[in-house]
């Protein structure tokens, strides 16, 4: 558990997804980074069929992780979040008449998991509906629990790897969650966000990218 | 916090459904440690566990059709271990063949968040009680021993009081669905308590 | 080998006395034989007694003139063992075969080797004393002056002493905290704590740091039986580095007559990694390299480097 940043890299120009990925996992074997297996994260979107009192509601995401594989996260946009066992995904089974579960919305990122030093990083293909979006890249710093001490260690060392394509930091996180120690939620939460840019892009472009 | 599910099912994704066996009774609080005394040698050869718990149970209300009961429970004696969020589906009591009322169940540990995050999902909190008293097991089978309190202040759990002047004896077994077997050794274990306790499947539709 | 001399003084007294004891055993021994022989074979059972007893008498009388003979001659043989400046391993000079076990002469060897060790090495910690905090100092054993023997008092003292120092510690760095644990007796074990960043157990001996590991602030410290763990070392590599490091600093800040001030000094440097992540390297400017950031701290500016990047 250390502090992880979540980005998305733009497709490299005139490449396909699974190229620009062979791409960044060259460059990390480069860097001397070491693959180490591989990793899923997924998100499934829920909508409440009818509110008793009648407010707008709001969707409810299911996600999973495979650093946690006997855990599912429960979390809404912004508002409370929930960890709990696999059987969580039971439950929303016999609360699908209350909440349904919008299949095509199901955005997943697998790919190839590598292990630099302290740092841990995952490359990953955004797929919607088994056809890849885009390309994810995650960046935990696991020696660091403190976001607001690592930054500019992690922007770094994302710059070294990524070039001018390393994002912005921070980019969601307020004072307060820069000075206390991470929980298992940040990243996923990141991922949920990303999902969501990725999910926006795709309505706007229409077909989207390869 | 209640005892883990005795038979513990490999769940990926949750795909299985398990199902509840059941069987209730109650016995005098005067009563009680003769049963225990019979329970400590019936059963396994463990410390019984004892358990201290508070139970919420939340509805969410759709438009039509019966409200959606979930039960949320967090034990007071170890308050940093996970909750405890459990549905039970409705109960199946007509079939005569069954010695045990048979109900759908998913068991759930989640993190300490859970009533806030139940009430985002438009769950509202209808009643709450607390629950205190004695685990056994014996084999898949488990034997619950609790005393039910009623919460007189609403989230305050050292002004309790007691519902009734006996104990509550659940004897319960968490199987796939399908396997109507358990409910034999279940029978055969409850003709074991009598007459110390009557452990009967009991209809909770009949006493609303 | 002037012992042996001392004792040849006497040596007329010791063979008198070797002689006196022979005779003491040969007439002891006549005693038993007589005694042993019985009554002779005389006519009457009157002569036979009388015989006898005389014979005893006699031969009684001739073992107490023997004993006094020897008592006479061991006061001028002298005690030469309680003297000896070697105590009872000056004996070993007594034995006759010395070609074979050459006991002896390595003792004395041995004895004369710990001498000048302990001699050399109270010049040199007086010397070295002279060298404010810096071990490796390169200018020193110019001078030759003998210097006062030092006795290594402070390894023992009072836990109590101890404690205060510790403490006092603790309360001069607000963003670190000190725990100070006693698992094993008196030696006293340290779980630091600095800020967010890491945890430092240091393994003490009075008020001598013995040995030091540096773990993540998030890692564990206990071992399963809930003991503090002193042995593993981190599963980060940068507070591997930063342990190596640490454990250079032990070595370098060193005062054998004032310990206090060389765990202040410690605890100085390494409050200095409270910004461990967020200095960048004084020489190269960066954050990372080989995936670390800047492990090393001077001993003396406390300024951040990359251990490649030291001079």
């Amino acid at each position: 558990m250390g502090v992880t940043c979540v980005c998305q890299v733009p497709v490299a120009e005139g490449k396909s997804v699974q190229q620009t990925v062979d791409m960044l996992h060259k460059k990390l074997e480069q860097l001397g980074g070491v693959k180490q297996g591989n990793f899923w994260v997924d998100c499934e979107t829920y909508h409440a069929t009818a509110n008793a009192t009648g407010q707008q509601s709001k969707q409810l995401y299911v996600m999973h992780n495979s650093e946690a594989p006997l855990s599912c996260m429960a979390l809404y946009e912004g508002g409370p979040h929930l960890t709990a066992d696999a059987n969580f995904d039971v439950l929303m089974v016999k609360l699908k008449s209350h909440f349904q579960n919008a299949k095509s919305h199901k955005v997943e990122s697998r790919g190839a998991r590598y292990r630099y030093c302290d740092f841990l990083v995952k490359v990953g293909t955004i797929a919607m509906s088994s056809s890849a979006k885009g390309i994810s890249v995650e960046v935990e710093y696991c020696a660091c629990v403190i976001p607001a001490d690592c930054l500019n260690l992690i922007k770094e060392f994302m710059q070294s790897f990524l070039g001018s394509n390393a994002p912005e930091m921070p980019s969601n996180k307020t004072e307060g969650q820069l000075y206390t120690p991470v929980d298992c939620v940040d990243p996923m939460s990141q991922y949920l966000e990303l999902f969501g840019k990725v999910r926006k892009q795709q309505v706007m472009t229409g077909s989207g990218v390869r | 916090m209640e005892a883990p599910p005795v038979s513990v099912m490999p769940v990926t994704g949750g795909a299985i459904n398990m199902m509840e066996y059941l069987l209730q009774g109650s016995v005098l609080d005067q009563s009680l440690e003769s049963l225990l005394h019979r329970l400590r040698g019936l059963c396994d050869d463990m410390e019984p566990e004892s358990f201290a718990d508070h139970e919420l149970v939340y509805l969410l209300r759709g438009q039509q059709g019966n409200p959606f009961i979930l039960r949320a429970r967090r034990s007071l004696l170890q308050p940093t271990s996970p909750w405890h969020l459990r549905y039970l589906g409705q109960p199946e009591v007509g079939d005569k063949s069954r010695h045990a009322l048979v109900r759908n169940c998913v068991d759930v540990a989640a993190s300490h968040s859970l009533p806030d995050f139940l009430n985002e999902m438009g769950f509202r909190m209808d009643h709450e009680f607390a629950a205190k008293g004695h685990v056994f097991r014996k084999g898949q089978m488990k034997i619950v021993v609790s005393k039910l309190s009623r919460v007189l202040v609403p989230g305050n759990l050292e002004n309790t009081e007691p519902l009734s002047l006996s104990y509550l004896v659940e004897l319960s077994v968490l199987a796939p669905a399908g396997q109507d077997t358990v409910s034999e050794d279940m029978k055969s274990f409850a003709e074991q308590l009598k007459p110390l306790v009557h452990l009967e499947k009991i209809d909770p539709k009949r006493l609303m | 080998m002037a012992d042996v001399m001392n004792v040849g003084v006497n040596l007329e007294a010791f063979s008198q006395a070797i002689n006196a004891i022979q005779a003491l055993r040969s007439s002891v021994t006549r005693v038993f034989d007589s005694l042993k022989d019985g009554m002779k074979n005389k006519e009457t059972l009157e002569g036979r007694e009388k015989v006898f007893m005389t014979d005893f008498q006699d031969n009684l009388q001739s073992v107490n003139r023997d004993l006094n003979e020897l008592e006479r001659l061991s006061t001028l043989v002298g005690r030469p063992s309680e003297s000896h400046p070697l105590h009872n391993s000056g004996l070993l000079s007594l034995d006759p075969v010395q070609d074979k076990t050459p006991l002896y002469s390595q003792l004395l060897q041995a004895y004369k080797w710990s001498n000048k060790l302990q001699y050399h090495a109270g010049l040199a910690s007086s010397l070295l004393n002279q060298q404010s905090l810096k071990r490796s100092a390169n200018q020193m054993g110019t001078s030759a002056k003998r210097r006062p023997k030092v006795q290594p008092s402070t390894l023992v003292l009072p836990t109590q002493y101890v404690d205060d120092v510790i403490s006092r510690i603790g309360r001069m760095f607000p963003d670190m905290s000190i725990e100070l644990f006693r698992p094993n007796g008196t030696s006293a074990v340290l779980l630091v704590t600095l800020g967010k960043v890491l945890k430092a157990i240091v393994v003490m001996r009075s008020l001598f740091i013995d040995r030091t590991i540096v773990r993540g602030f998030h890692e564990n410290l206990y071992m399963e039986d809930g003991k503090l763990d002193i042995w593993s070392k981190s599963n980060y590599q940068v507070f591997q580095k930063v342990t190596d490091h640490a454990t250079t600093a032990l070595l370098h800040y060193q005062l054998p007559q004032m310990p206090d001030v060389v765990v202040r000094s410690f605890m100085t440097w390494l409050r200095s990694y409270i910004k461990l992540f967020q200095t960048p390297c004084q020489r190269c400017g960066k954050y990372l390299q080989d995936g670390l950031p800047p492990t090393w701290r001077d001993f003396r500016t406390l300024e951040a480097f990359h251990d490649t990047c030291r001079q």
